[in-house]
């Protein structure tokens, strides 16, 4: 089945007279249950292409579905639900909420989704559980290292249950151990089912996934 | 997002940043707590004036002769009249022809038919009050002036009182006043009872004594009716003690005064230094005015030379409430502008605020967060901390109350203050708190998750 079907999307940047073509016409078709990386140098337009992936960004044309939601026609109000029930975020930085214990920061999803507190905590304990950090629930982040940073910003993408894990250069700011275990994770949570798009410029890390494309110039290249 | 959660987020934001917050609200504070001041005060000075007249009617009239402008020219010009008065000076005695042309020309428009009645009092030369208002005065305007309930006539100055328990002859206010004096002014008798018109008639030589003088001379107020003092070297009975007003009428304190009938007062206490006047009560307040013109009318024609001093006591409640509810306006204004400078206050820091959390509003708006959570998350936030800062004010404010009445200033504490307090902080809060609010949650996810 389908998770992301793009057909043909085109994204310009405007500046003064300039304008340049950051995407050019990119089609790209996810299925359930894949481990996809998007492999690519910095400028080719690979962040571009995760924030239209991500609905954190609109796009000049084209056609994208998303879990059977058409995306291209949605406003401001309609992404940020997309985002809020569709889209795993796990960013290089973790981006965790300083002042927010980690059971918390994993709830969040689910808060803002109008969850009671009790579900989205039970929610959260288990995905922490997974992910093999609830002795450190009540830590906050900066009492955290890297890669637990990252599992409990891996447990919050998870704490929805999304349509995808879309994963920003996930070992970027971990050391290469922590990055190899980051990664040996993904792998696992792949094989328990979860579709999954890595956005990366290192191949080594890109080899890990089941399925690699290319983007130059804002152009897929297999 | 459910309010209990986003009540609770707004409480963590809060307390991860105690210290902050409490610097952004001390606007707040200084502000609710020069409001409650404020209120406080006012309505203090209200309650002065309002104590002030207390043993004013409303419909009372004050009349005395007044000291003009042109009188005391007069004096200075060594006793020429000047004329100046709209009823001319034909008659006044001792008129030399006046200097002024201006003066002189108006003489014509006085041509009372009496006058001349000041010229048995004589003209002191330097002395302004030539004119002195007598009993016959009063007779004049009860027969002539309608809609009078009351009218007395007043003077006070001070006699050698001896009696009671006093060791030596002391000197005590005496203030020769007629029977109907005691209603003009609200005074209430405690013990015995005030004069009556045959005391006034017959010169009675009795008195009644102000709460505070009927300790001083016979130790108890209650010892005093019925024993004799001694005025100025004659006898007069207590027929009765008055309450303990605490204020002062037309200078004279009730409490530490002694009453006598005027027309005793006037042969056998008085000299020829006093000042009558005339207090009168109108039947009702509308027709104060009347009985002013009224009044003015029948001693101008008794005094075509004088000028008068007429005074409604409705009129100087109005005045002095007025200027009441000025520096009550005046001082709300000053707290308005402190409410104004705490919500920029306010304002500044939370754009700061907003700047710093820019990464985490980011965040916030890729896992899901609408448009009206962050607004509603900033502008809670600055509801807070205002509401934390109204709070602290408005007890800082009732706190500082006895502090300020330390200056002798009367503060009051009105409950109402508190809560216009709290209700004007909250409403600052969320007016300043606004801007910033939105402007935070207006940001993209991608430009503020990049922010950093």
């Amino acid at each position: 089945m389908e998770v992301i079907s793009m057909k043909d999307i085109r994204k310009s940047y405007h500046m003064g007279e300039n304008t340049l073509e950051v995407l050019k016409g990119i089609s790209l078709t996810v299925n359930e249950g894949e481990f996809l990386a998007v492999l690519g140098p910095s400028g080719s337009g690979k962040s571009t292409l995760m924030n239209v992936i991500g609905c954190m960004d609109g796009f000049d044309s084209g056609e994208y579905i998303l879990s059977g939601n058409a995306v291209h026609d949605m406003d401001d109000g309609e992404l940020t639900d997309i985002r809020n029930r569709y889209i795993g975020f796990i960013f290089q930085r973790y981006h965790l909420i300083p002042k927010y214990n980690v059971l918390r920061n994993v709830m969040m999803p689910l808060l803002l989704r109008g969850a009671s507190s009790s579900d989205a905590e039970e929610a959260a304990r288990e995905k922490l559980d997974r992910l093999g950090m609830s002795d450190r629930i009540y830590h906050k982040p900066n009492e955290l290292s890297g890669g637990q940073q990252q599992r409990v910003a891996i447990a919050r993408a998870l704490v929805g249950g999304p349509a995808i894990l879309l994963a920003d250069e996930p070992t970027g700011a971990l050391d290469s151990v922590t990055g190899k275990e980051v990664l040996k994770l993904f792998c696992e949570l792949n094989e328990e089912g979860n579709t999954i798009v890595m956005i990366t410029h290192d191949m080594n890390v890109a080899s890990n996934a089941k399925r690699i494309i290319r983007i130059t110039d804002g152009e897929l290249t297999d | 997002m459910r309010i209990s959660e986003l009540l609770r987020m707004v409480f963590i934001n809060i307390m991860s940043n105690k210290s902050k917050c409490a610097l952004t609200s001390l606007g707040i504070v200084v502000g609710s707590a020069t409001i409650v001041l404020v209120i406080g005060i006012g309505q203090g000075g209200k309650l002065d004036v309002a104590e002030q007249f207390k043993n004013l009617n409303a419909g009372a009239v004050e009349v005395s002769v007044g000291q003009s402008a042109d009188t005391m020219m007069e004096n200075m010009m060594g006793g020429a009249p000047f004329g100046g008065m709209p009823n001319g000076s034909q008659n006044r005695p001792g008129g030399q022809g006046s200097p002024s042309g201006m003066g002189s020309q108006r003489q014509s428009s006085g041509g009372q038919s009496r006058g001349g009645r000041s010229g048995g009092m004589g003209f002191q030369g330097g002395r302004s009050s030539a004119v002195k208002l007598t009993e016959d005065d009063v007779s004049d305007i009860i027969s002539v002036v309608p809609n009078i309930e009351s009218i007395s006539i007043v003077a006070d100055g001070t006699a050698a009182v001896d009696g009671g328990e006093l060791e030596e002859e002391t000197e005590f206010t005496v203030a020769g006043v007629m029977s109907d004096y005691c209603d003009i002014t609200n005074l209430s008798v405690q013990y015995g009872s005030f004069f009556t018109e045959d005391d006034d008639l017959d010169r009675s030589k009795v008195c009644v004594l102000g709460y505070k003088t009927a300790q001083n001379i016979f130790g108890a107020a209650y010892l005093a009716v019925g024993e004799f003092i001694s005025v100025e070297g004659k006898n007069y009975e207590v027929i009765g003690v008055l309450s303990s007003m605490g204020s002062v009428l037309s200078g004279i304190s009730p409490d530490e005064a002694v009453y006598i009938p005027y027309s005793t007062a006037a042969k056998y206490i008085f000299g020829s230094n006093i000042s009558p006047k005339i207090t009168a009560v109108a039947g009702d307040v509308s027709y104060v005015e009347d009985v002013v013109a009224d009044i003015q009318t029948v001693l101008t024609q008794n005094y075509p030379n004088a000028v008068f001093t007429v005074t409604d006591a409705g009129s100087e409640m109005q005045a002095a409430q007025r200027s009441a509810d000025t520096l009550q306006t005046l001082l709300i204004a000053v707290a308005s502008i402190v409410f104004i400078v705490g919500g920029i206050g306010i304002m500044n820091v939370l754009f700061v605020t907003v700047k710093e959390r820019t990464a985490e509003i980011g965040l916030l708006k890729a896992l899901g967060s609408k448009r009206t959570v962050i607004l509603m998350e900033f502008l809670l936030e600055a509801a807070m901390i205002a509401l934390f800062g109204g709070v602290i004010g408005v007890g800082a404010g009732y706190a500082l109350i006895p502090v300020v009445e330390l200056t002798g200033t009367r503060v009051v504490a009105v409950s109402a203050a508190g809560i216009l307090s709290l209700g004007f902080a909250l409403i600052t809060g969320t007016v300043f708190g606004f801007y910033p609010a939105y402007k935070a949650s207006r940001l993209t996810p991608i430009e503020a998750l990049n922010e950093n």
